[in-house]
């Protein structure tokens, strides 16, 4: 239990955050978005990082690690994982800390959420899914799954396991999770790439030599 | 004239900061008036300054809001909790709870990576 640091009463306004460091969490794409109208394949491009971070190395050092005298509460058990931030209602960037009343576990505080776009079926041409955000929760590392040693049950302690929310817009999946508390990260959707082609330009003069004779 | 529940608050939010500081300590003078009653009513094993520092854990748990809606939904269910808690509706293994991190040995969290690692909690 940290150290109570004012006397009861006393509140001052504009009060610091009990922690060194302001409220954290891992903001970071996985892609960087596509430009609109490039005719360059979308994704990282060559001496380009694919991370776009916000913070300087140090402070990342300082804002990931785990937080191992984090508050606990009465659902903490050996599958829980260690959080690197509990919401404690003092995060200036949080317009709403829902994390503080929700009664969700700290445990969820813990694990890190994914926010994605479906993949359209390759398969098919319909594209619906493609059209809203889904949150999912990262697997557990430890009780993510076992053997019932009776049956043979696939058991889990994961509470979250089947859960997978929908959210219409990316910026509203991420302040849901920032609300929550939640270690996010976006992963941006990989844009289909159609390059414009007609037929006509097969047949295209040009007064200099051809480098691809399209034509025999 | 319908009376309502024993301890039942009329809901309301604070007007100012200093409203809810007032509320707040009035609902933690009456948690901490409460605690003998609660050992006896629950039968629990425990000394009452026990209690008592549970209910000061509680509430120091939130001392960082900063936001007050939050600070009135928090004063919201510190009424709702002791209204369950002093009208009996509780049973001792919903007291209980609030004592699962000093009572099992399993509901912690590591101290540190080594001993995290060599437990198993990857």
């Amino acid at each position: 239990m940290p150290p109570v640091q004012r006397v009861i009463g006393v509140r001052v306004a504009g009060c610091v955050a009990r922690r060194p460091v302001a409220f954290s969490q891992m903001r970071f794409s996985s892609n960087t978005p596509p430009t609109q109208g490039s005719d360059e394949a979308p994704g990282p491009k060559a001496g380009e990082s694919s991370l776009a971070r916000t913070e300087s190395a140090s402070e990342g050092m300082a804002k990931h690690q785990p937080n191992y005298h984090a508050a606990l509460d009465f659902r903490t058990s050996t599958f829980s994982p260690v959080p690197k931030h509990v919401m404690d209602g003092s995060e200036s960037d949080v317009s709403v800390p829902a994390a503080v009343t929700s009664g969700a576990p700290i445990d969820l505080q813990a694990r890190t959420v994914r926010i994605y776009q479906q993949a359209k079926n390759a398969m098919q041409s319909g594209a619906w899914h493609g059209n809203h955000w889904l949150m999912d929760w990262d697997v557990l590392s430890k009780g993510h799954r076992w053997e019932n040693p009776l049956i043979g049950w696939q058991s889990t302690a994961d509470v979250m396991q089947g859960e997978r929310m929908e959210f219409k817009s990316k910026e509203d999946a991420i302040n849901f999770a920032n609300k929550q508390g939640y270690e996010y990260f976006v992963q941006e959707p990989n844009e289909r790439r159609f390059i414009p082609k007609a037929y006509a330009n097969n047949f295209m003069y040009s007064p200099k030599k051809l480098k691809i004779v399209r034509t025999k | 004239m319908i009376n309502p529940t024993y301890l039942a608050q009329r809901t309301r939010t604070s007007a100012s900061w200093a409203d809810a500081k007032s509320r707040v300590i009035k609902s933690y003078r009456d948690w901490l008036r409460a605690a003998p009653e609660i050992q006896s009513m629950y039968t629990m094993n425990m000394p009452v300054p026990r209690i008592r520092t549970k209910i000061r854990q509680e509430f120091e748990k939130n001392r960082m809001v900063k936001h007050l809606p939050t600070v009135d939904v928090l004063i919201t269910h510190s009424h709702t909790e002791f209204q369950e808690t002093m009208n009996f509706w509780k049973q001792l293994n919903h007291v209980m709870k609030y004592f699962r991190t000093e009572e099992e040995p399993t509901a912690r969290l590591p101290p540190n990576f080594i001993t995290g690692f060599l437990e198993g909690r990857n």
